[in-house]
């Protein structure tokens, strides 16, 4: 499993910021500008190709901060 | 069943036609809305699209697709014995395109013409249908017309075509190997909710509303659930490829090309990848041409491997995914067939 630095450069890859943000474990999902419908199809695919793990967009839906998605990669 | 094999069936031609009318997803959306178009055009791959006029449906570049082809391969009208239409977008909900089509091109009254009500998965379903009555022999010409009007200047991601493709009996041509799914239980995925005898169209279903996206839309508009369908691609489609190899025998080098629907590029790479494939054997058209729903796999070969398919022999792997849910890939060997340029109408 990675660190959750790992993650978060991932993740901030995965959702392609249009400007950079400081990401934390405690990050609330919906104060980021960019987590929208495409956010979230990036982040399925990252969780796919890079943790081999299958979420659906229900299970972001009840993440709530970052470490909630992290959660879902281990 | 499954997978399939068809005798018999020789790929004789393809044409494909769009829109002269060239959508930006960049330049053609209000000026607050660039730098989010930018984003989107970087990670869904799709810059520009083709728009039909008001006054165009698929049906008129199908027609012009299907002269053009008529004339390459020099068929007579009479020739043709069948004409199937894949489409869901028809001239009228009733009656079906594909006979409207048969009387404006001037084929035989024996003709047997029907639609068939499939999008992104149809190309490889039109030729095993089509592929299917000929095999038998019962049928020696068959057209099949392939695609949708389904772009709009809001939606950044679908764009319109029309393909017509030929097929003829030939006991001498190499088998074509199908595989083919369904999944009703996903039909929610994508969908027009309204407008069909589940749910007619009244007055309130076309007042515009905000969603949650702050996008204006109406009760009518298309839903697309795009985690679902992305999903649903990435997880179906990389096992349905490798399990249609293992069953025709075809080893993976042994593909010229993997033609696979156009659907946006993070569900077009992630297929790529995880099937091992390099870009330099799947060609794309997302850029250009965006999702052409059905006809992106005939877009996509007309577009970018047309010189390399009219020039030798090619063993093509074709793979078409979406709305239904429906999945279907077919490997077929092309030699000796036409590939006109790109029409734009």
């Amino acid at each position: 499993m990675d660190t959750i630095e790992t993650f978060i450069e991932k993740f901030t890859e995965a959702v392609d910021f249009q400007e950079p943000v400081e990401l934390t474990a405690d990050t609330e999902l919906l104060t980021l500008p960019e987590w929208d419908s495409l956010a979230a199809l990036g982040v399925i695919v990252m969780c796919d190709m890079e943790y081999s793990k299958t979420i659906t967009g229900n299970d972001l839906v009840k993440c709530v901060v970052l470490n909630d998605i992290y959660k879902l990669t281990s | 069943m499954s997978q399939s094999t068809l005798k018999n069936v020789k790929y004789v031609g393809m044409t494909t036609c769009v829109p002269k009318r060239i959508l930006s997803n960049i330049d053609d959306c209000p000026p607050h809305m660039q730098s989010e178009r930018e984003r989107l055009v970087r990670n869904i791959g799709i810059s520009h699209r083709r728009i039909c006029s008001e006054w165009q449906c698929f049906s008129d570049l199908a027609f012009v697709a299907t002269e053009k082809l008529l004339e390459e391969i020099g068929w007579q009208k009479e020739d043709v014995e069948a004409l199937i239409v894949v489409t869901q977008s028809p001239d009228y909900l009733i009656p079906a395109t594909a006979i409207i089509l048969q009387d404006r091109l001037k084929l035989t009254k024996t003709t047997i013409a029907f639609d068939v009500n499939l999008g992104c998965s149809g190309y490889p379903f039109a030729l095993y249908i089509l592929g299917c009555m000929i095999s038998a022999g019962t049928i020696k010409k068959g057209l099949v017309l392939v695609g949708d009007k389904c772009a709009t200047v809001i939606d950044p991601l679908f764009s319109d075509a029309g393909t017509a493709t030929a097929l003829e009996y030939d006991p001498s041509a190499p088998p074509m190997y199908f595989d083919l799914n369904s999944d009703g239980s996903g039909y929610q995925a994508i969908m027009l909710p309204v407008g069909g005898h589940r749910q007619p169209t009244a007055v309130h279903h076309l007042v515009p509303h905000k969603d949650e996206n702050g996008n204006w839309r109406t009760e009518a508009g298309l839903i697309l659930d795009g985690p679902a369908v992305l999903s649903f691609s990435t997880q179906q489609i990389p096992p349905a490829v490798n399990s249609l190899l293992e069953y025709s025998g075809y080893d993976k080098d042994k593909i010229d090309y993997f033609l696979f629907h156009q659907a946006n590029r993070m569900i077009n790479e992630t297929i790529r990848k995880k099937l091992g494939l390099t870009p330099e054997k799947v060609p794309m058209t997302l850029h250009d041409f965006g999702n052409t729903s059905g006809a992106s796999i005939p877009v996509t070969m007309t577009a970018r491997i047309r010189e390399a398919l009219e020039s030798g022999h090619n063993t093509l792997l074709l793979s078409g995914f979406g709305i239904g849910l429906s999945w279907g890939s077919c490997v077929i060997e092309i030699e000796g067939a036409k590939f006109p340029e790109l029409i734009e109408a």
